[in-house]
């Protein structure tokens, strides 16, 4: 995992903002913030859900180790250390979320800028209903554990699809859950919600519990998307909106004339 | 930027239609409950109609139980209806792609058909080489010989195979001309009549426009331009020209003269309605990646029969636009999906786009005094980084806040490239009608798209965003290797040419800089006249009007083949 560097010349902000939504922001995208750790779930678990190996499998390879190989003569190879999956060579994979739109704990781009803050050697891709990340297998299993069992995922609300996502925009079911075509998890009458699909939506030999979903107020106290009914309303960080507009502003007159006045 | 109030919603009557019994401001709904696909009549009627066709041909299709998802068919949501914006009709989505929607073929069918050639270098010629005399009476006579040669019919020629009239009946040729004395001297059944068509401050800045010159309207048949392509129109239009002026001066069908009148009609007086494409695009003119937005939004007519609503003329343009520029070009010629669709009809459907629209313009009026039912150059704002900012802040925010308002309405809009494309249509279209300026609407846009995306952390695909977070720095620039001013933009500028969700409604903030000026036209008063003409198949002055006649099956379109193939 990556930490900030304490002798950087330049401090990172994660990001502008008064208001708690932009505050909750900066505390996930800062590595040198600890998650908070919200429930266990199994490293067997997290492989079952990811759906890429077998538990217990070796880990198929896309190239030796890099040990093993000749390797060229790169400034970038010296400057650059491999991650563990890099090393052994491993396949790269992925795992992709859907974050509701009602308070998911994060959302789309708040996971990338979180994960490129946090992790190595990542490919993470934004969407609108759906945020995928791609890794060497081994760091993947390693990043997703980080992923599933930490506040960045509340069982009901954040989705692990790797296929057929929608459902980030639509209304809560009325037991909290949010809507997944393939129902590939469900909450149970002991209020557990158990993935009983993996990520692109196979059975499962047996379900995978990820805990009960998180409370409402927790939601909303820790939510980092604005909302003008259920948390901040966006107009209301005015030094958000400042920002946004400072650098439209910036961006458009550096495209017309390209040099500063 | 400061809130204003707006009691009116114009959703919420489709969003209470769409889900009939449901609180359409509640969280929270039920799912897996709908039995699938069978809640859609027109799911279930493609369900029977491919039975038939399986049975006739002996090859499977259709088969959403089987064939999705491995065993779980679509519906396990409420499969919504959606009403056309501006129409009070409620259609199936299904509907609205362009394989099934009549209408929407002939839009398109009738732009690409269409091209304007010029009459005064050809009447030069008679004139000037050849000593011809060229009257009012010997224009109408060309004219009658032009209309019978132009679908297909032999003029100078002994035994020619010829065009059955009824599969042609769609193809006239009509003209026109600032000269209203000339006008008033030619037959009216060919003449399209600026004074009649168009309102008065619009005909006078039009006929001015075109003066005494004459322009020839030529639509060819639309069973021609779909069986070839848009690059045949010219050539067809250019080959029957020639043969009536043969015909019809009594000119010698080998003379060098004859080249000439072939030059004027195929290169130097010759409309296209959209420009050729380069190689890697591969389409030849009147395709739809080459149609200027400035052109497109002089072919909507809207702005000519509402000309006190520039914001429903521009809604009108995003409806056209989108579906042309989405659903047929991005989304078939280009990419080959059928998913386009939906990215499309969200902006034209269930007057979501117009709620946030008629926002802006009631924050126009508010804040910077902008009369936009009276459409004038003279209150326009002026387009600094300011005013810009702070238009297009508040109409974004105050979208923002409807969604979240009404989840049915953010359950409609499902999808984040939905939503983006609307909200900053909006924000775009306000900035546009406020300053009368195209470019300012155009960065409007952009900031909107900004805004979105930190509100909410998201905004569309990986390439949609691509394209709106650096459009900020192509708003205002242009430069020769690409880019221009908003009006001579077009479907294939370098930033625009990749991505659903834009080009529709970059036309219309095109279109609604000039219709909140008052102009009579955007970039070619000629195209502008031209499909004005209420013998065209489609009404440009309705699109909207006109896909939802077509999603209920209500609208007649052209190039009809029942003459010739068996009764059914």
């Amino acid at each position: 995992m990556n930490e900030v560097k304490e002798n950087m010349a330049y401090k990172p902000q994660y990001g502008p903002g008064t208001s708690k939504v932009a505050e909750n922001r900066r505390k996930q995208m800062n590595p040198n913030q600890k998650l908070e750790k919200m429930r266990d779930v199994t490293d067997e678990d997290i492989v079952l859900i990811l759906g890429h190996r077998a538990p217990g499998a070796a880990y198929p390879t896309a190239h030796p180790p890099l040990a093993e190989q000749q390797e060229p003569d790169c400034p970038i190879r010296k400057i650059v250390t491999p991650t563990e999956g890099a090393k052994a060579g491993d396949r790269v994979r992925y795992i992709q979320f859907a974050d509701s739109m009602f308070f998911a704990p994060s959302q789309p781009y708040q996971r990338t800028y979180t994960e490129c803050y946090r992790f190595r050697g990542i490919d993470p891709g934004t969407l609108s209903g759906r945020q995928i990340v791609e890794c060497r297998e081994r760091d993947l299993e390693k990043y997703s554990k980080e992923l599933v069992e930490t506040e960045l995922l509340d069982p009901a609300r954040t989705g692990i699809r790797g296929a057929t996502v929608h459902g980030h925009s639509l209304r809560l079911a009325e037991n909290g859950m949010m809507f997944d075509m393939l129902q590939r998890s469900v909450l149970g009458e002991d209020g557990i919600v158990r993935y009983v699909k993996n990520q692109i939506g196979e059975p499962l030999d047996r379900a995978v519990a990820i805990g009960k979903p998180l409370d409402e107020k927790w939601l909303k106290a820790h939510t980092t998307i604005f909302h003008s009914l259920g948390s901040t309303a966006y107009r209301d960080d005015a030094e958000y909106i400042e920002y946004v507009q400072r650098i439209h502003t910036l961006r458009t007159k550096y495209g017309f004339l390209p040099k500063e006045a | 930027m400061a809130k204003i109030e707006r009691t009116q919603k114009l959703f919420l009557k489709s969003l209470k239609e769409k889900f009939q019994g449901q609180d359409v401001q509640s969280e929270t709904t039920e799912f897996y409950k709908f039995n699938g696909y069978h809640q859609s009549p027109r799911k279930e009627e493609f369900v029977k109609a491919s039975r038939a066709v399986e049975m006739d041909r002996g090859i499977s299709m259709y088969d959403p139980v089987r064939c999705h998802l491995g065993g779980i068919p679509l519906g396990q949501r409420q499969l919504m209806t959606y009403e056309v914006s501006g129409t009070g009709v409620f259609v199936e989505g299904d509907d609205l792609h362009f394989v099934n929607n009549a209408a929407m073929q002939q839009m398109w069918d009738d732009i690409r058909r269409t091209v304007i050639v010029n009459m005064d270098l050809a009447h030069q010629t008679l004139q000037k080489r050849l000593g011809k005399e060229v009257t009012p009476e010997t224009i109408n006579e060309y004219l009658h010989v032009l209309n019978h040669a132009m679908p297909g019919a032999a003029v100078v020629q002994e035994h020619m195979v010829e065009t059955h009239p009824g599969l042609v009946e769609d193809c006239y040729v009509k003209v026109f001309t600032g000269d209203q004395e000339l006008a008033d001297d030619l037959e009216p059944q060919f003449v399209l009549d600026v004074e009649k068509l168009f309102p008065a401050k619009q005909a006078e800045a039009l006929s001015a426009a075109v003066g005494k010159s004459l322009w020839q309207a030529i639509h060819i048949p639309t069973a021609v331009s779909r069986t070839c392509d848009g690059g045949t129109t010219s050539r067809w239009s250019a080959m029957q020209i020639g043969m009536s002026f043969i015909g019809a001066y009594r000119m010698c069908a080998g003379e060098a003269a004859v080249a000439d009148l072939s030059y004027a009609a195929k290169h130097a007086g010759v409309i296209q309605m959209a420009s050729h494409l380069p190689a890697r695009r591969a389409r030849g003119p009147n395709e739809p990646g080459g149609i200027g937005f400035g052109l497109f939004s002089d072919i909507i007519q809207a702005n000519r029969k509402y000309p006190n609503d520039p914001a429903k003329a521009s809604l009108e343009v995003v409806g056209a636009g989108t579906m042309l520029f989405d659903q047929i070009w991005l989304g078939s010629y280009m990419s080959g999906g059928v998913g386009f669709t939906q990215y499309a009809t969200a902006a034209y459907t269930d007057n979501i786009l117009d709620e946030f629209t008629y926002y802006g313009m009631d924050y126009i009026k508010d804040k910077y005094k902008v009369d936009w039912k009276n459409p004038s150059a003279d209150d326009k704002v002026k387009p600094t980084y300011d005013t810009v900012n702070d238009i297009a802040t508040e109409v974004a925010l105050n979208g923002m806040e409807q969604y979240e308002q009404y989840p049915t309405m953010m359950e409609d809009h499902f999808g984040g490239s939905q939503r983006a494309g609307v909200l900053a249509a909006a924000c775009g279209l306000s900035s546009s009608i406020a300053t009368g300026n195209s470019n300012a609407g155009l960065n409007a846009w952009y900031l909107c798209m900004l805004l979105h995306k930190d509100g909410w952390s998201r905004l569309g695909f990986f390439g949609y965003d691509l394209q709106d977070q650096c459009g900020s720095a192509n708003s205002l620039s242009i430069r020769g290797d690409e880019g221009a001013i908003g009006e001579v933009r077009g479907p294939n500028y370098p930033n625009y040419a990749m991505n659903v969700g834009h080009q529709g409604e970059y036309a219309a903030i095109v279109g609604g800089a000039h219709y909140g000026r008052g102009d009579a036209w955007c970039f070619d008063p000629r195209v502008k006249i031209c499909f004005a003409d209420p013998a065209l198949k489609f009404d440009f002055a309705e699109p909207r009007r006109e896909f939802a006649k077509g999603a209920i099956r209500e609208f007649m379109p052209a190039g009809e083949r029942s003459l010739i193939i068996p009764a059914r």
